[in-house]
Protein backbone atom coordinates (compact mmCIF):
# COMPACT_ATOMS: atom_id res chain seq x y z
CA UNK A 1 0.00 0.00 0.00
CA UNK A 2 2.79 2.65 1.05
CA UNK A 3 4.56 2.07 -1.91
CA UNK A 4 1.61 2.33 -4.26
CA UNK A 5 1.01 5.62 -2.90
CA UNK A 6 4.72 6.71 -2.84
CA UNK A 7 4.61 5.83 -6.64
CA UNK A 8 2.01 8.18 -7.10
CA UNK A 9 2.67 10.86 -5.21
CA UNK A 10 6.53 11.59 -6.20
CA UNK A 11 5.78 11.79 -10.28
CA UNK A 12 2.83 14.31 -9.25
CA UNK A 13 4.84 16.12 -6.98
CA UNK A 14 7.31 16.41 -9.34
CA UNK A 15 4.55 17.39 -12.09
CA UNK A 16 3.61 20.08 -9.95
CA UNK A 17 6.87 21.91 -9.24
CA UNK A 18 7.62 21.70 -13.01
CA UNK A 19 5.22 24.28 -13.62
CA UNK A 20 5.83 25.84 -10.58
CA UNK A 21 9.07 26.66 -12.22
CA UNK A 22 8.12 28.31 -15.25
CA UNK A 23 10.20 31.08 -16.28
CA UNK A 24 8.35 34.16 -15.31
CA UNK A 25 7.05 36.14 -17.87
CA UNK A 26 7.07 40.24 -16.84
CA UNK A 27 4.94 41.08 -19.79
CA UNK A 28 2.28 38.49 -20.12
CA UNK A 29 0.38 38.59 -23.62
CA UNK A 30 -3.39 40.80 -22.64
CA UNK A 31 -6.08 38.86 -23.76
CA UNK A 32 -8.26 41.17 -26.29
CA UNK A 33 -11.86 41.82 -24.24
CA UNK A 34 -15.14 40.99 -26.13
CA UNK A 35 -16.20 44.28 -25.41
CA UNK A 36 -14.97 47.56 -24.37
CA UNK A 37 -14.59 51.18 -24.37
CA UNK A 38 -12.19 52.53 -27.67
CA UNK A 39 -11.12 54.49 -30.48
CA UNK A 40 -11.73 53.57 -33.93
CA UNK A 41 -9.72 54.90 -36.72
CA UNK A 42 -11.88 57.11 -39.32
CA UNK A 43 -10.81 56.83 -42.92
CA UNK A 44 -10.78 59.34 -45.62
CA UNK A 45 -8.53 60.64 -48.25
CA UNK A 46 -5.31 62.53 -48.12
CA UNK A 47 -5.70 63.31 -51.72
CA UNK A 48 -8.35 65.88 -51.35
CA UNK A 49 -7.30 66.69 -47.66
CA UNK A 50 -6.66 70.39 -47.74
CA UNK A 51 -9.79 71.27 -49.45
CA UNK A 52 -11.88 73.76 -47.34
CA UNK A 53 -15.05 74.42 -48.87
CA UNK A 54 -18.66 74.59 -47.69
CA UNK A 55 -21.71 71.95 -49.31
CA UNK A 56 -25.22 71.65 -48.34
CA UNK A 57 -26.49 70.37 -45.27
CA UNK A 58 -25.51 66.60 -44.01
CA UNK A 59 -26.76 64.26 -42.02
CA UNK A 60 -25.04 63.81 -38.22
CA UNK A 61 -23.07 60.54 -38.23
CA UNK A 62 -20.34 61.32 -35.58
CA UNK A 63 -21.30 64.47 -33.82
CA UNK A 64 -18.32 66.22 -31.94
CA UNK A 65 -17.43 68.92 -30.08
CA UNK A 66 -19.31 71.78 -30.17
CA UNK A 67 -18.98 75.65 -30.26
CA UNK A 68 -21.43 78.84 -30.19
CA UNK A 69 -21.37 82.33 -31.48
CA UNK A 70 -24.14 84.09 -32.56
CA UNK A 71 -27.08 82.16 -32.83
CA UNK A 72 -25.45 79.59 -34.25
CA UNK A 73 -23.72 76.22 -33.21
CA UNK A 74 -21.30 74.81 -34.85
CA UNK A 75 -20.55 70.65 -34.32
CA UNK A 76 -18.09 68.61 -35.39
CA UNK A 77 -18.20 65.60 -37.67
CA UNK A 78 -15.61 64.12 -36.34
CA UNK A 79 -12.35 63.37 -39.41
CA UNK A 80 -15.18 64.91 -41.55
CA UNK A 81 -16.08 68.37 -40.89
CA UNK A 82 -18.36 71.07 -39.01
CA UNK A 83 -22.68 71.16 -39.53
CA UNK A 84 -23.22 74.45 -39.10
CA UNK A 85 -26.48 74.66 -37.42
CA UNK A 86 -29.18 78.35 -36.87
CA UNK A 87 -30.19 78.32 -33.02
CA UNK A 88 -31.76 81.49 -33.69
CA UNK A 89 -35.29 79.91 -32.65
CA UNK A 90 -34.49 77.23 -30.33
CA UNK A 91 -37.29 75.49 -30.61
CA UNK A 92 -36.42 74.91 -34.11
CA UNK A 93 -33.01 74.38 -34.93
CA UNK A 94 -31.95 73.87 -38.74
CA UNK A 95 -28.84 73.45 -40.59
CA UNK A 96 -27.37 76.35 -42.84
CA UNK A 97 -24.39 74.13 -44.43
CA UNK A 98 -21.66 71.76 -43.82
CA UNK A 99 -18.10 73.33 -43.67
CA UNK A 100 -16.20 70.06 -44.86
CA UNK A 101 -12.22 70.10 -43.55
CA UNK A 102 -10.74 66.77 -43.72
CA UNK A 103 -9.46 65.11 -39.82
CA UNK A 104 -11.44 67.99 -38.34
CA UNK A 105 -11.89 67.92 -34.43
CA UNK A 106 -11.70 70.92 -33.23
CA UNK A 107 -12.68 74.67 -33.37
CA UNK A 108 -12.39 78.61 -32.55
CA UNK A 109 -14.22 81.60 -33.98
CA UNK A 110 -13.86 85.03 -33.65
CA UNK A 111 -15.65 87.65 -35.86
CA UNK A 112 -15.92 86.00 -39.36
CA UNK A 113 -12.35 83.68 -38.83
CA UNK A 114 -13.03 79.86 -38.15
CA UNK A 115 -10.09 78.38 -36.80
CA UNK A 116 -9.86 74.93 -36.98
CA UNK A 117 -7.73 71.80 -37.96
CA UNK A 118 -7.46 70.48 -40.93
CA UNK A 119 -5.37 66.80 -39.85
CA UNK A 120 -2.64 68.65 -38.57
CA UNK A 121 -2.89 71.73 -40.37
CA UNK A 122 -3.97 74.95 -38.56
CA UNK A 123 -6.57 76.55 -40.74
CA UNK A 124 -8.01 79.84 -40.96
CA UNK A 125 -11.49 80.11 -42.60
CA UNK A 126 -13.54 82.72 -43.43
CA UNK A 127 -17.46 82.07 -42.98
CA UNK A 128 -18.82 85.42 -43.59
CA UNK A 129 -20.80 84.01 -45.96
CA UNK A 130 -21.61 80.24 -44.87
CA UNK A 131 -22.32 78.88 -48.29
CA UNK A 132 -19.00 79.33 -49.53
CA UNK A 133 -15.92 79.65 -47.03
CA UNK A 134 -12.76 80.36 -48.24
CA UNK A 135 -9.40 79.41 -46.69
CA UNK A 136 -7.45 82.64 -46.11
CA UNK A 137 -4.65 80.99 -44.27
CA UNK A 138 -2.63 77.86 -43.43
CA UNK A 139 0.12 77.13 -41.33
CA UNK A 140 1.31 73.49 -41.85
CA UNK A 141 2.24 70.35 -39.67
CA UNK A 142 1.95 72.58 -36.78
CA UNK A 143 0.84 70.68 -33.93
CA UNK A 144 0.02 66.46 -33.23
CA UNK A 145 -3.69 66.56 -33.06
CA UNK A 146 -4.28 63.48 -35.44
CA UNK A 147 -2.04 60.51 -35.37
CA UNK A 148 -2.07 58.15 -38.20
CA UNK A 149 -0.82 55.32 -36.44
CA UNK A 150 -2.12 55.37 -32.98
CA UNK A 151 -5.27 57.10 -31.33
CA UNK A 152 -5.21 60.11 -28.89
CA UNK A 153 -5.67 57.82 -25.49
CA UNK A 154 -4.63 55.29 -24.28
CA UNK A 155 -6.18 51.48 -23.85
CA UNK A 156 -7.79 48.91 -26.56
CA UNK A 157 -7.93 50.31 -30.40
CA UNK A 158 -8.76 48.90 -33.38
CA UNK A 159 -5.80 48.45 -35.87
CA UNK A 160 -5.26 50.33 -38.54
CA UNK A 161 -6.37 48.86 -41.82
CA UNK A 162 -4.48 50.43 -44.54
CA UNK A 163 -6.90 48.87 -47.74
CA UNK A 164 -9.87 51.19 -46.17
CA UNK A 165 -8.15 54.69 -46.98
CA UNK A 166 -6.00 56.96 -44.96
CA UNK A 167 -6.64 57.74 -40.93
CA UNK A 168 -8.66 61.20 -40.46
CA UNK A 169 -9.25 61.10 -37.38
CA UNK A 170 -10.32 58.63 -34.27
CA UNK A 171 -13.81 57.79 -32.87
CA UNK A 172 -14.85 56.67 -29.14
CA UNK A 173 -17.11 53.30 -30.03
CA UNK A 174 -17.86 49.82 -28.43
CA UNK A 175 -15.34 47.48 -29.43
CA UNK A 176 -15.17 43.24 -30.33
CA UNK A 177 -12.27 41.73 -29.30
CA UNK A 178 -9.70 44.81 -30.81
CA UNK A 179 -6.46 43.51 -31.63
CA UNK A 180 -4.37 46.65 -30.39
CA UNK A 181 -3.43 48.70 -27.71
CA UNK A 182 -1.39 51.21 -26.17
CA UNK B 1 -5.15 130.15 -59.41
CA UNK B 2 -8.53 129.37 -57.35
CA UNK B 3 -9.56 126.26 -59.68
CA UNK B 4 -5.42 124.98 -58.62
CA UNK B 5 -6.43 126.21 -55.18
CA UNK B 6 -9.87 124.35 -55.12
CA UNK B 7 -7.69 121.59 -56.99
CA UNK B 8 -5.46 121.29 -54.34
CA UNK B 9 -7.55 121.05 -51.45
CA UNK B 10 -9.91 118.00 -52.68
CA UNK B 11 -6.51 116.12 -53.42
CA UNK B 12 -5.03 116.70 -49.98
CA UNK B 13 -8.11 115.95 -48.25
CA UNK B 14 -8.56 112.88 -50.37
CA UNK B 15 -5.23 111.51 -49.85
CA UNK B 16 -6.38 112.19 -45.77
CA UNK B 17 -9.38 110.49 -46.25
CA UNK B 18 -7.77 107.49 -47.74
CA UNK B 19 -4.64 107.42 -45.68
CA UNK B 20 -6.91 107.57 -42.55
CA UNK B 21 -9.24 104.70 -43.62
CA UNK B 22 -6.27 102.77 -44.02
CA UNK B 23 -5.02 103.03 -40.89
CA UNK B 24 -8.49 102.26 -39.45
CA UNK B 25 -8.19 98.56 -41.01
CA UNK B 26 -5.36 97.66 -39.45
CA UNK B 27 -6.36 98.42 -36.36
CA UNK B 28 -5.76 95.56 -33.30
CA UNK B 29 -8.81 95.59 -31.45
CA UNK B 30 -9.28 91.86 -30.18
CA UNK B 31 -12.15 91.08 -32.14
CA UNK B 32 -15.69 88.66 -30.24
CA UNK B 33 -14.70 85.06 -29.68
CA UNK B 34 -17.74 82.68 -29.51
CA UNK B 35 -17.69 80.27 -26.90
CA UNK B 36 -16.52 76.03 -26.78
CA UNK B 37 -17.21 73.77 -24.25
CA UNK B 38 -15.06 72.06 -21.68
CA UNK B 39 -13.51 69.23 -23.98
CA UNK B 40 -12.14 71.86 -26.05
CA UNK B 41 -8.27 71.93 -27.11
CA UNK B 42 -8.61 75.09 -28.76
CA UNK B 43 -9.75 78.37 -27.16
CA UNK B 44 -9.36 82.21 -27.62
CA UNK B 45 -8.58 84.34 -24.90
CA UNK B 46 -6.28 87.82 -24.24
CA UNK B 47 -6.32 88.28 -28.20
CA UNK B 48 -4.56 85.19 -28.93
CA UNK B 49 -5.69 81.14 -29.89
CA UNK B 50 -4.70 78.67 -26.99
CA UNK B 51 -4.12 75.02 -28.47
CA UNK B 52 -3.04 72.27 -26.64
CA UNK B 53 -2.35 68.71 -28.08
CA UNK B 54 -1.37 65.71 -26.30
CA UNK B 55 1.49 67.18 -24.74
CA UNK B 56 2.24 70.94 -25.88
CA UNK B 57 0.47 74.16 -25.41
CA UNK B 58 0.74 76.82 -28.39
CA UNK B 59 0.18 80.49 -27.95
CA UNK B 60 -0.84 82.14 -31.32
CA UNK B 61 -1.16 85.70 -31.86
CA UNK B 62 -4.23 86.97 -33.51
CA UNK B 63 -3.16 91.10 -33.39
CA UNK B 64 -3.94 90.04 -37.65
CA UNK B 65 -6.58 87.60 -37.26
CA UNK B 66 -6.30 86.00 -40.36
CA UNK B 67 -2.39 84.92 -39.97
CA UNK B 68 -1.65 83.94 -36.59
CA UNK B 69 1.62 84.01 -35.48
CA UNK B 70 3.21 81.05 -33.26
CA UNK B 71 4.48 83.07 -29.65
CA UNK B 72 5.60 80.13 -27.73
CA UNK B 73 5.50 76.33 -27.49
CA UNK B 74 5.54 75.31 -23.90
CA UNK B 75 6.01 71.74 -23.42
CA UNK B 76 3.18 70.43 -20.43
CA UNK B 77 4.07 66.56 -20.12
CA UNK B 78 2.02 63.88 -21.86
CA UNK B 79 -2.01 63.15 -22.26
CA UNK B 80 -2.89 66.79 -22.33
CA UNK B 81 -6.86 66.96 -23.15
CA UNK B 82 -8.45 69.51 -22.19
CA UNK B 83 -8.16 73.76 -22.31
CA UNK B 84 -10.11 76.03 -20.41
CA UNK B 85 -9.62 80.22 -19.80
CA UNK B 86 -10.91 82.28 -17.79
CA UNK B 87 -9.96 86.17 -17.31
CA UNK B 88 -6.26 85.83 -17.67
CA UNK B 89 -5.56 82.72 -16.60
CA UNK B 90 -5.66 79.17 -18.86
CA UNK B 91 -6.90 76.00 -16.70
CA UNK B 92 -5.47 72.83 -18.89
CA UNK B 93 -6.82 69.00 -18.04
CA UNK B 94 -4.91 66.15 -18.77
CA UNK B 95 -5.10 62.39 -17.85
CA UNK B 96 -2.52 63.18 -14.19
CA UNK B 97 -3.61 66.35 -13.60
CA UNK B 98 -4.81 70.00 -13.93
CA UNK B 99 -2.16 73.17 -14.59
CA UNK B 100 -2.71 76.72 -14.80
CA UNK B 101 -0.82 79.11 -16.39
CA UNK B 102 -1.11 82.70 -16.41
CA UNK B 103 -2.10 84.96 -19.70
CA UNK B 104 -0.61 87.91 -17.59
CA UNK B 105 1.61 88.05 -21.07
CA UNK B 106 -0.74 86.57 -23.37
CA UNK B 107 2.52 85.57 -25.45
CA UNK B 108 4.06 83.76 -23.58
CA UNK B 109 2.25 81.67 -20.60
CA UNK B 110 3.74 80.57 -17.47
CA UNK B 111 3.14 78.39 -15.02
CA UNK B 112 1.75 78.89 -11.47
CA UNK B 113 0.31 75.56 -10.33
CA UNK B 114 -0.38 72.37 -10.75
CA UNK B 115 -3.15 69.90 -9.27
CA UNK B 116 -2.19 65.96 -9.36
CA UNK B 117 -5.31 63.39 -9.36
CA UNK B 118 -5.93 59.78 -9.69
CA UNK B 119 -5.65 58.62 -13.96
CA UNK B 120 -8.27 59.91 -16.03
CA UNK B 121 -9.43 61.88 -18.06
CA UNK B 122 -10.26 65.54 -16.93
CA UNK B 123 -11.75 68.47 -17.92
CA UNK B 124 -11.82 71.82 -15.99
CA UNK B 125 -13.95 74.76 -15.69
CA UNK B 126 -13.23 77.62 -12.95
CA UNK B 127 -14.08 80.79 -12.06
CA UNK B 128 -11.49 83.08 -9.47
CA UNK B 129 -11.63 81.18 -6.53
CA UNK B 130 -12.96 77.25 -7.67
CA UNK B 131 -11.92 74.95 -9.95
CA UNK B 132 -14.41 72.15 -10.78
CA UNK B 133 -12.64 69.20 -12.57
CA UNK B 134 -14.43 65.86 -13.89
CA UNK B 135 -12.24 62.67 -13.60
CA UNK B 136 -13.30 59.36 -15.42
CA UNK B 137 -11.78 55.95 -15.02
CA UNK B 138 -11.88 53.73 -18.15
CA UNK B 139 -10.82 51.59 -20.79
CA UNK B 140 -9.41 54.96 -22.51
CA UNK B 141 -8.32 56.77 -19.63
CA UNK B 142 -6.82 54.51 -16.91
CA UNK B 143 -7.82 54.68 -13.05
CA UNK B 144 -10.25 53.90 -11.32
CA UNK B 145 -12.12 56.73 -9.80
CA UNK B 146 -15.18 58.83 -11.28
CA UNK B 147 -15.43 61.49 -9.97
CA UNK B 148 -16.36 65.53 -9.42
CA UNK B 149 -13.27 66.72 -7.98
CA UNK B 150 -13.73 70.76 -6.39
CA UNK B 151 -10.06 72.46 -5.81
CA UNK B 152 -9.41 76.07 -4.22
CA UNK B 153 -7.62 78.33 -6.27
CA UNK B 154 -7.37 81.05 -3.93
CA UNK B 155 -3.63 80.93 -3.93
CA UNK B 156 -3.44 79.80 -7.24
CA UNK B 157 0.04 78.64 -7.07
CA UNK B 158 -1.20 75.91 -4.81
CA UNK B 159 -4.84 74.30 -5.76
CA UNK B 160 -5.80 72.48 -2.99
CA UNK B 161 -8.81 69.86 -3.49
CA UNK B 162 -11.79 70.18 -1.20
CA UNK B 163 -14.47 67.84 -1.97
CA UNK B 164 -14.79 64.71 -3.83
CA UNK B 165 -18.46 63.74 -5.14
CA UNK B 166 -18.37 60.33 -6.71
CA UNK B 167 -20.25 60.11 -9.98
CA UNK B 168 -20.72 57.32 -12.41
CA UNK B 169 -19.63 58.65 -15.52
CA UNK B 170 -18.76 62.15 -15.37
CA UNK B 171 -17.37 63.89 -18.99
CA UNK B 172 -17.31 67.72 -19.50
CA UNK B 173 -19.03 70.74 -17.45
CA UNK B 174 -20.29 74.21 -17.75
CA UNK B 175 -20.19 76.61 -14.83
CA UNK B 176 -22.17 79.73 -14.33
CA UNK B 177 -22.59 82.09 -11.70
CA UNK B 178 -23.78 80.03 -8.82
CA UNK B 179 -24.97 76.62 -11.05
CA UNK B 180 -22.71 73.93 -12.05
CA UNK B 181 -24.11 71.72 -14.49
CA UNK B 182 -22.39 68.43 -14.99
CA UNK B 183 -22.40 66.24 -17.95
CA UNK B 184 -22.51 62.43 -16.58
CA UNK B 185 -22.64 60.50 -19.72
CA UNK B 186 -25.64 58.49 -19.87
CA UNK B 187 -26.63 59.14 -16.42
CA UNK B 188 -27.81 62.30 -17.14
CA UNK B 189 -27.42 65.80 -16.66
CA UNK B 190 -26.76 67.07 -13.31
CA UNK B 191 -27.40 70.56 -11.87
CA UNK B 192 -25.88 72.08 -9.00
CA UNK B 193 -26.12 74.43 -6.62
CA UNK B 194 -23.05 76.29 -5.67
CA UNK B 195 -24.30 78.49 -2.58
CA UNK B 196 -21.74 76.52 -1.26
CA UNK B 197 -19.04 76.60 -3.82
CA UNK B 198 -17.21 74.16 -2.12
CA UNK B 199 -19.87 71.65 -1.31
CA UNK B 200 -22.32 71.24 -4.73
CA UNK B 201 -25.40 70.59 -3.87
CA UNK B 202 -27.30 68.70 -6.38
CA UNK B 203 -30.59 69.90 -7.32
CA UNK B 204 -31.56 67.93 -10.09
CA UNK B 205 -31.15 65.53 -13.19
CA UNK B 206 -32.68 65.66 -16.42
CA UNK B 207 -32.15 62.11 -17.79
CA UNK B 208 -33.13 60.54 -21.29
CA UNK B 209 -30.06 61.41 -23.26
CA UNK B 210 -26.13 60.77 -23.53
CA UNK B 211 -24.59 63.93 -22.10
CA UNK B 212 -21.13 64.85 -23.26
CA UNK B 213 -20.36 68.27 -22.82
CA UNK B 214 -22.58 71.39 -22.07
CA UNK B 215 -22.29 75.05 -23.03
CA UNK B 216 -24.55 77.67 -21.66
CA UNK B 217 -25.19 80.76 -23.72
CA UNK B 218 -27.85 83.18 -21.89
CA UNK B 219 -30.78 81.08 -20.95
CA UNK B 220 -29.92 78.33 -23.25
CA UNK B 221 -28.16 75.00 -22.68
CA UNK B 222 -26.52 73.63 -25.71
CA UNK B 223 -25.51 70.10 -25.08
CA UNK B 224 -23.26 67.56 -26.63
CA UNK B 225 -25.19 64.64 -26.59
CA UNK B 226 -24.64 61.07 -28.48
CA UNK B 227 -25.56 61.53 -32.06
CA UNK B 228 -25.72 65.33 -31.99
CA UNK B 229 -26.58 68.10 -29.93
CA UNK B 230 -29.71 68.67 -27.63
CA UNK B 231 -31.16 72.88 -26.59
CA UNK B 232 -33.05 72.77 -23.34
CA UNK B 233 -34.45 76.42 -21.96
CA UNK B 234 -33.37 77.35 -18.10
CA UNK B 235 -35.56 78.89 -16.87
CA UNK B 236 -36.87 79.98 -13.06
CA UNK B 237 -36.37 77.43 -10.18
CA UNK B 238 -33.88 76.04 -12.35
CA UNK B 239 -36.20 73.96 -14.84
CA UNK B 240 -34.68 72.48 -17.64
CA UNK B 241 -36.64 72.27 -20.71
CA UNK B 242 -35.77 70.79 -23.64
CA UNK B 243 -36.60 72.69 -26.72
CA UNK B 244 -35.10 70.66 -29.98
CA UNK B 245 -32.71 67.69 -30.78
CA UNK B 246 -30.96 67.67 -33.75
CA UNK B 247 -29.44 64.17 -34.49
CA UNK B 248 -29.97 63.74 -37.77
Amino acid sequence: MRKSYFSCILPLTLVILTYSCKPFDPDPPRTPPASVEGYAPIYGSLATATTIRSTTPQDIVKGGKIYVKSDTLYQVEAGKGIHVISIAQPDVPHKLAFIEVSGCQEMAIMDNLLYTNNLNDLVVVNIQNIANVLEVDRITNTFHLVDADRPPGTGWFECVDPSRGDVVGWEMKTLNYPQCSH
Amino acid sequence: MNRLSSFLVILVASLCLYACSKDSAKSTTPGTAGQGGSLARFTIASNHLYIVDGQKLYAYSLANATTPQLKSTVELGFNIETIYSFKDKLFIGSQEAMYIYSLTNPAQPSKLGAASHVRACDPVVANDSIAYVTVRAGATCGGTQSALLVYDISNVLNPVQKNVTPLKSPYGLGLRDNRLYVCDGPNGLNVYDLSDPIRPQLLKQVKGEVFFDVIISDDLLICMIDGGTALFQLGANDAVTMMAKITN
